[in-house]
């Protein structure tokens, strides 16, 4: 392929100068038809990896997606840079938006769609006619058991991909041990990928380990910490009710600051990320359904008052630091029995032996189960028996118990955070940045700046001139 | 109005009539023949589905705050307002609320008209890139071909549909906190509008409070949107108000009356229950007042039925059934429908 014509679509087309890191070479294994498995951080340009090809071959991409809140920041990103010929196909989209789409699927370039939606027959008669250049399995640790968020309809895709003729996949993560990667690539049904697998770690971000003696101390930590220093923030917490106890404890300094859950309603959540990605929030104290599309550089904080209950996830939070590269600072909090209210919170919606066994009785009815629980037993229920379902789920949870203890084992001994952490994606430490972590020793006051912003002050509520802002004359 | 003022409003219509439940369905927009008949037989219009999300423990909580106040008793499970709950009930102020023609559908209209306000404050900052605050692609759609058939990128629409806001937003109906509310919801070019948290926090209110405020500053704004005084909106008000009110069944129903079927015939055919079929027959008259009932009861039994309401002072069913043992309960509803219709 002409470096040239790559190079001239990367700016015309997406406004950069230069490709990042490993991204010229994907590109060109995908144009010259070979599968290929991407493992690399969020934030270090996943997305162009499968825009960029599309304009040099011919025919539509197929994006699927196992996170519906992602399929629309990802056809919006797109829709951002330009490109009109894309559309996300879902559950979501009403009826009559979908039949139609169903008979113009050519007129896309770009079709983003759900493992869900794959079983749906109309849409596959459409997709057998369709022209496919390639198709992207996004979030793809998502298809292993073994990664911290399986989505068992996503295994569906194996059959899927088998029934299309002969197609290329990409297959996607920022997240993947070399066990979930086996995984990727036998239900992808890859033949000897191309794999580039990029450094996980993100130098411009330490990590602080702090342990305390209780939840007072942890809140009396994370005040003092964020009324000194500047945000902007997230601090991570596992219940709802803390989101909102902390905001609330925050805004009585002067912080401006909101809280940010799944319980609330789409439009306010909408608006709550809105205003912090155009800084009217410095701080958003939130439990882990915050962070997903967010598009913001220059966070300079993430706070964890918790144990995480995988590894995967705790990069996936923190990787949200930092994307200006500028120097970001992730801190930990925790007491010695927060390992014990971690396994609790993996453990919620995890099926017991009892509910496997009453999900193989005739009369079930999946009400009664969380509803990733049922969907994960309704699809075991089709490949294993009873027995076998009971003893897959001892192992899984046996594994999140270790996975557990690990992460907490990390945390604790006298080596080094980032190094370990990296050890886990069975990835070396290449450099040690400056600031590394608290276990190398770590100036928290050489990263942070200190707070100068004046306390933080509603203005008086005036509709009127709201109305001018909003529509100047 | 608030939530407490909502419910003893409903109360006083219905006291001594009706349960403590009732008002609960009615703001729900239960669609049962009860309910509908109420609706009509108490004036209840204004009050019909406004609050479809209302969970039954927050709707506990109020009434039994009313209740601890004294402002309600309930007595036999019949729900009455009392002297201090009449003393408290707000006299200048009249509900804005219009749930019977608007039923929810207000909000397609409010996603509308901030997926315009959000577009063409962007464009005026020439900022042609931004996320939208609404991801309906059916609303997309909508505001899409609005603006283009408009002619979005000449400045006067923006002035137009300002000065159409300040218009209806000056209703002297309004409380400045109407006004407020509707406009900081709103988002537009590096201005993000607030949640309802923000604004319940602003004005130490409940969110439930703010978010029935704003519904009845959407639903009076839609009242008086007209072609001649705000010829914009007009086009965004499009579709928002329901022509024909009925639920889905009774509009089967009474398709079947017009090609002449009986109640019974109709019951046969759709294979529903007779009881059923008479809710229809009420929600229709509830609805259409031409709607001939003479093949179910006479002017003379209509006649008879109203006088003894009105000299029994009750609009309760029972009550009158015992004096009319020919006439049954069906009759009575569908008098009372009647009545209530023609007064
Ligand atoms: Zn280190």
């Amino acid at each position: 392929m002409n470096k040239l014509k790559l190079n001239e679509i990367l700016q015309k087309k997406f406004g950069h100068e230069n490709f990042r890191d490993g991204q010229q070479e994907i590109i060109e294994q995908i144009i010259a038809g070979k599968d290929v498995v991407a493992i690399l951080p969020t934030g270090m340009g996943k997305s162009l990896l499968y825009q960029l090809p599309a304009y040099l071959m011919e025919g539509t991409v197929i994006i699927v997606s196992p996170l519906l809140s992602l399929m629309q920041d990802q056809v919006e990103q797109l829709k951002l840079l330009g490109e009109k010929r894309v559309i996300a196909i879902n559950s979501f989209l009403p009826f009559q938006e979908r039949e139609m789409a169903f008979r113009h699927l050519a007129d896309f370039k770009f079709i983003f769609t759900s493992p869900e939606m794959l079983q749906n027959e109309q849409f596959n008669r459409a997709l057998r006619e369709l022209s496919i250049a390639y198709v992207v399995a996004d979030e793809a640790h998502c298809i292993s058991q073994w990664g911290f968020d399986f989505r068992p309809d996503y295994l569906r895709i194996s059959g899927w991909i088998h029934s299309l003729k002969a197609v290329n996949v990409l297959a996607l993560t920022a997240t993947a041990t070399s066990e979930v990667v086996k995984d990727i690539k036998g239900t992808l049904r890859m033949t000897k990928p191309f794999e580039y697998i990029h450094s996980l770690d993100r130098p411009a971000i330490a990590y602080e380990i702090v342990e305390v003696e209780n939840q007072q101390e942890k809140m009396n930590w994370i005040l003092g910490r964020v009324i000194s220093t500047e945000g902007p923030g997230i601090i991570y917490t596992q219940s709802r009710k803390k989101t909102e106890v902390y905001a609330t404890m925050l805004r009585e300094q002067g912080i401006s600051v909101a809280y940010y859950h799944a319980k609330m309603e789409q439009s306010d959540r909408i608006l709550i990320q809105q205003q912090f990605q155009q800084g009217q929030l410095d701080w958003i104290c939130a439990t882990n359904a915050f962070g997903m599309g967010i598009h913001k550089d220059n966070i300079r904080q993430i706070i964890h008052d918790h144990i995480p209950t995988s590894v995967a996830g705790y990069m996936q939070e923190v990787g949200r630091a930092a994307r200006d590269g500028n120097q970001a600072i992730a801190s930990l909090l925790y007491t010695s029995s927060d390992v014990e209210q971690t396994f609790y919170v993996a453990m919620q919606d995890f099926p017991e032996e009892q509910d496997i066994h009453f999900a193989y009785q005739e009369e079930y009815s999946e009400v009664e189960q969380a509803e990733t629980t049922s969907r994960i037993l309704a699809y075991w229920k089709e490949q294993l028996n009873e027995q076998q379902t009971i003893q897959l789920f001892k192992q899984i949870k046996q594994k999140k118990w270790q996975d557990i203890q690990s992460f907490y084992l990390m945390i604790r001994n006298d080596s080094c955070l980032r190094e370990q952490l990296l050890h886990y994606f069975d990835q070396a430490l290449i450099e040690r940045p400056h600031h590394c972590c608290s276990k190398c020793k770590l100036n928290v006051s050489s990263i942070l700046r200190k707070r100068t912003d004046e306390k933080y002050r509603q203005d008086e509520m005036n509709w009127i001139d709201r109305l001018n802002i909003l529509l100047p004359s | 109005m608030h939530f407490h003022q909502i419910l003893l409003f409903i109360i006083h219509k219905i006291s001594g009539q009706r349960s403590e439940n009732a008002p609960y369905y009615l703001l729900k927009g239960k669609k049962s023949g009860q309910t509908i008949q109420d609706v009509t037989y108490f004036q209840l219009h204004a009050f019909f589905s406004i609050l479809p999300q209302l969970s039954k423990e927050d709707y506990d909580e109020a009434i039994n705050e009313l209740f601890k106040n004294e402002f309600i008793r309930v007595n036999e499970s019949l729900v009455y307002i009392t002297e201090k709950g009449i003393e408290i009930l707000p006299s200048d102020k009249e509900p804005l609320f219009n749930g019977w023609k608007y039923r929810g559908k207000e909000q397609l209209f409010w996603k509308r008209i901030d997926l315009v306000i959000q577009t063409l404050s962007q464009f005026q900052a020439n900022e042609k890139k931004f996320v939208p605050n609404q991801k309906d692609i059916s609303i997309q759609h909508f505001v899409k071909d609005f603006l283009i058939q408009n002619n979005f990128r000449e400045f006067n629409l923006n002035t137009d549909i300002k000065q159409e806001i300040f218009y209806l937003l000056e209703n002297p109906s309004f409380d400045d906190l109407h006004r407020t509310l509707f406009v900081y919801r709103l988002s537009g070019y590096k201005t993000t509008g607030l949640t309802w948290e923000q604004l319940a926090r602003h004005y130490h209110m409940t969110d439930l409070n703010i978010k029935i405020i704003f519904l009845e500053c959407l639903h009076s704004m839609l009242d008086n949107i007209s072609i001649e005084t705000s010829p914009r909106l007009f086009n965004l008000a499009k579709d928002i108000r329901i022509d024909t009110p009925l639920t889905e069944s009774a509009f089967k129903t009474n398709s079947l009356f017009e090609k002449g079927y009986s109640i019974e015939e109709i019951a046969k055919i759709r294979k529903l229950k007779i009881n059923t079929i008479e809710d229809h027959v009420i929600e229709i008259v509830s609805n259409n007042k031409n709607f001939s009932i003479s093949a179910f009861i006479s002017k003379e039994q209509i006649e008879e039925i109203l006088h003894l309401s009105n000299e029994l002072e009750t609009k309760k069913l029972t009550l009158i059934k015992q004096r009319l043992p020919e006439i049954s309960f069906f009759q009575v509803r569908l008098a009372l429908t009647k009545g209530e219709k023609n007064s």
